[in-house]
């Protein structure tokens, strides 16, 4: 009976150890980490790979949309040189775009900023005023911000915008100027798109260490020295993370001439435009868009601190020195070796 | 385990949701297929509905069967009409499917790319719906049916729905005949003499200018035109008989030169102070103290080139018969020459095409619908029963005979007298006398160039309107001529290019060697 017994147990044992197999348990976490994610990976495939070579192939081809199907005709790089060489109107849209981007950008940013940090004072109605910043991302969006800009909603009624641009128009050459004024015209507008930016800059800001600004009051920092010196470093990744909100925002959307450009080519059902044509537009606009990302992401990217830098030189001082100690250890240990070997001879 | 369960439905359920929400596929398959009848036999059945008495063609299927009519004419209207369709053939399911103008060739190419295209289609932009083959050749249908024979003679005279082929891809389904509106009223007050009416383009321009007085003693400046439609559009169809377009289009080629005399004119006339201020302007706040007012509410300009709706839509409503002293009547709109302008002539109109799309199963279930939904004498015969009850109203309130109510478009005696009895209700002798003659002489009409000429609105689009030319010439900066060569080759290149791209060999493939030589030829000379 104890002879069958221990049998069994071994079995137990060996299912047991089976089980426990950490090449099987990671296997199985993996499987699971990857069912996770599936949802994610087909969301992707689906709507950004596909859509991606999609309309990458739709670039290359002239399009026409029949009741019996899609027609395609590749036309190789024609869209592109069309889109650059016999349409005025993208070209120069795309440089008006360029420069009020990176005009526009930095005021957003700025702006949600003074207001994140406004609202993280300790204010009576502090959530009624959050409310109002965050307001316009919900109700003024798609058709009714067009509307309100449509009847003028999207000025500062108090600015004479029209004396700035005159005397902008009067500075600068037109190409420049024009897309600056158009910023002063829009001031509005532009701070309706800040909602986004000043809920992350608050988050960040309600997440810093509060003993920090003590201490630094306590040493006579003032408040300017406590923005400068502890605020502005904490809250530098999410500088870069609302400049590349904003300018993702203001590309993609409806109020962007440039996508309403897009749509009418997309939609226009002739041969010279149509979806081959709207896919090369749409091609070209993006990767202006990343260049404008990657010149924002250099400028802002998380440098590392001048402390933590020379902790690490520290550190690495300190471990060559232990790595020469090791050394110098085994050497003596050798040799005091070799001094008792030759004793003995 | 539970977590893996949880993952794999929520996998799954995206899986299904992407594929139910995927391409559904083309369910009108490869189009013209079905057991629809080749030709149209003529033979018909008589059947009563509420005593009216339509003739029910008999060579259609007893399948039951939907079609689909994608359109953005009046809703309700087309609704009334699809509903007595459904009652004449009680086999036939009729979806109307309504889209606002602004959006409709987004919509239904979104559409049609996802597989999912209508029966029928109605269009304003002819170039989108012939460069992707939207609608299908109906001339077996078209030739076959004796009603085609009694349209107003331009529609085959001219092949209006033709495009310069020998086939038909559609036909006129909403048409408002180009109409010049006199105020007698304000022509009494100037004390100036009602034109003939068989008047002149000359004589016109000379109403305009004596009906033009700045210092009037009401203090309030009279002019002689109020502009909706330019007058140049007006000029460039009523200049000779020959010409089947806008831009001096006599069928193959343009000519701009003839436009460029009636532009120069109009900017002339705007230019000289003879063109009553547009809304939303200073010059209306200056004239009549709102920068929101219409002109045509000032009881001070003489001529308005309005649409044809805006008489029932507006000056025929109560409120302005008790608000303003108006007493518009209708002109036919004048011939350049005096031959011309003696007899009945071409006169420019707004017309919105349809035709059955290259998908449609059932082609001649589909034309039925399409003349019932147009020009159709059972169409015209309900759509008169329903304008006259004005109990049937639109979303507004607003009675049906008051929307954007179009005319027919077909000679029938019977339909026409019908329609003059409904339009003309409640007005006395004399303007019955005034609409009735206008209407004897309005079935010329050329459509403006954009629903009739291939390649038309690509050259507007990548072309004229570009350059600007209106406002160039409205302006003074430029003449009217110095830009008619080089616009006239221009408009010739983008015609010749889109017969080539929609009729030619990789197109509907229509056009026979001889036409693709000619074609080719023109789109070489003017590049």
């Amino acid at each position: 009976m104890s002879e069958k017994m221990s049998k069994e147990e071994k079995k137990q044992a060996r299912k047991n150890r089976k089980k426990m197999k950490a090449g099987r348990l990671a296997k199985r976490e993996a499987i699971t980490g990857l069912l996770f994610i599936t949802p994610w990976i087909i969301g992707a495939l689906m709507f950004l790979a596909y859509p991606l070579i999609t309309s990458f192939r739709y670039a290359l081809n002239n399009i026409r949309i029949t009741p019996l199907g899609m027609n395609f005709e590749y036309v190789g790089y024609e869209n592109f040189t069309q889109v650059l060489l016999s349409d005025a109107e993208f070209p120069m849209q795309l440089a008006d775009y360029v420069v009020s981007t990176i005009i526009s950008v930095p005021i957003i940013v700025v702006f949600a900023l003074i207001i994140a940090i406004m609202l993280n004072q300790n204010i009576k109605g502090k959530g009624f005023f959050r409310l109002i910043f965050f307001l316009p991302v919900i109700i003024v969006s798609g058709p009714i911000l067009g509307m309100l800009n449509e009847e003028g909603a999207g000025s500062i009624t108090a600015i004479d915008t029209q004396a700035i641009t005159t005397s902008i128009q009067g500075v600068l050459p037109s190409s420049l100027a024009d897309p600056i004024s158009s910023i002063f015209e829009n001031m509005v507008t532009i701070l309706w798109y800040s909602g986004v930016q000043i809920l992350i800059f608050l988050s960040s800001l309600q997440k810093m260490d509060r003993s920090m600004f003590e201490a630094a009051k306590i040493d006579g920092g003032s408040g300017w020295e406590c923005f400068w010196k502890i605020t502005l470093p904490n809250i530098k990744p999410m500088i870069l993370l609302n400049i590349v909100y904003t300018i993702v925002f203001i590309s993609n959307n409806e109020q962007n001439t440039i996508i309403e450009l897009i749509k009418t080519s997309m939609f226009a059902g002739t041969q010279e435009k149509g979806y081959g044509y709207a896919s090369a537009m749409a091609w070209m606009y993006s990767l202006i868009v990343v260049v404008i990302v990657i010149l924002f992401a250099v400028l802002f990217m998380a440098k590392k601190d001048v402390y933590e830098k020379q902790v690490k030189k520290a550190k690495k001082a300190h471990k060559k020195e232990l790595r020469q100690l090791k050394k110098i250890e085994r050497r003596s240990a050798r040799n005091a070796k070799k001094n008792a070997r030759a004793g003995r001879v | 385990m539970r977590k893996k369960l949880l993952v794999l439905t929520l996998a799954m359920s995206m899986v299904v949701g992407l594929v139910g929400c995927g391409n559904k596929g083309n369910g009108n398959g490869g189009g013209g297929g079905g057991d629809s009848a080749a030709a149209v036999s003529g033979e018909t059945e008589a059947k009563e509905i509420n005593g009216i008495t339509y003739n029910r063609a008999t060579d259609l299927t007893d399948k039951n069967i939907e079609l689909t009519y994608f359109h953005f004419d009046q809703n309700e209207t087309v609704e009334y009409l699809a509903d007595r369709f459904e009652e004449i053939y009680p086999n036939i399911t009729v979806n109307p499917v309504y889209e606002n103008v602004g959006t409709y060739n987004d919509t239904l190419t979104t559409l049609i790319s996802n597989g999912e295209s209508p029966d029928i289609i109605m269009f304003s932009d002819a170039d989108a719906a012939l460069s992707n083959f939207w609608v299908a050749d109906i001339s077996a249908y078209y030739d076959s049916d004796p009603e085609t024979k009694e349209l107003a003679s331009t529609i085959n005279e001219c092949g209006l729905g033709c495009y310069s082929t020998s086939k038909r891809y559609a036909v006129p389904i909403k048409f408002f005949p180009g109409v010049m509106y006199i105020d007698l009223n304000v022509l009494k007050k100037l004390n100036v003499e009602a034109p003939s009416r068989n008047w002149t383009w000359a004589d016109m321009i000379q109403l305009i200018k004596d009906c033009t007085v700045k210092d009037s003693s009401d203090g309030m400046p009279y002019y002689g035109c109020g502009f909706y439609n330019r007058l140049d559009s007006y000029y460039g169809i009523a200049a000779a008989q020959t010409i089947q377009g806008e831009f001096g289009f006599d069928g193959t080629d343009f000519d701009l030169g003839v436009w460029a005399v009636g532009e120069q004119e109009f900017a002339g006339l705007k230019q000289g102070g003879y063109i009553a201020p547009s809304s939303q302007t200073v010059e209306m706040e200056n004239w009549m103290g709102d920068w929101e007012q219409w002109c045509g509410n000032s009881g001070h300009v003489a001529l308005f080139t309005e649409a044809f709706w805006t008489f029932q839509n507006t000056w025929n409503t109560p409120t302005y018969h008790e608000q303003y002293d108006l007493d518009i009547v209708p002109y036919v709109v004048p011939a350049v020459s005096e031959e011309d302008a003696a007899k009945d002539h071409h006169t420019i109109a707004t017309i919105d095409f349809g035709g059955i799309t290259t998908a449609c199963q059932y082609p001649r279930e589909a034309y039925e619908l399409l003349k019932f939904m147009s020009f159709g004498k059972d169409g015209w015969k309900t759509r008169i029963e329903l304008y006259n009850d004005e109990t049937q109203v639109n979303a507004s309130g607003i009675a049906l005979k008051y929307d954007v109510m179009p005319a027919p478009i077909t000679t029938d005696s019977e339909i026409w007298d019908g329609y003059i009895e409904m339009y003309c209700k409640g007005m006395d002798e004399t303007h019955v006398g005034y609409w009735r003659e206008f209407f004897e002489s309005c079935l010329q009409p050329i459509p403006y160039g954009w629903v009739s000429i291939a390649g038309y609105w690509n050259y507007c689009d990548q072309y004229f309107n570009k350059l600007g030319i209106h406002d160039l010439v409205d302006s003074g900066k430029g003449k009217a001529a110095d830009y008619a060569d080089e616009a006239t080759e221009k408009a010739n290149y983008y015609h010749a290019k889109a017969m080539l791209d929609y009729f030619g060999k990789s197109g509907y493939d229509v056009l026979s060697d001889e036409e693709i030589e000619k074609y080719e030829t023109m789109e070489k000379e003017n590049s």
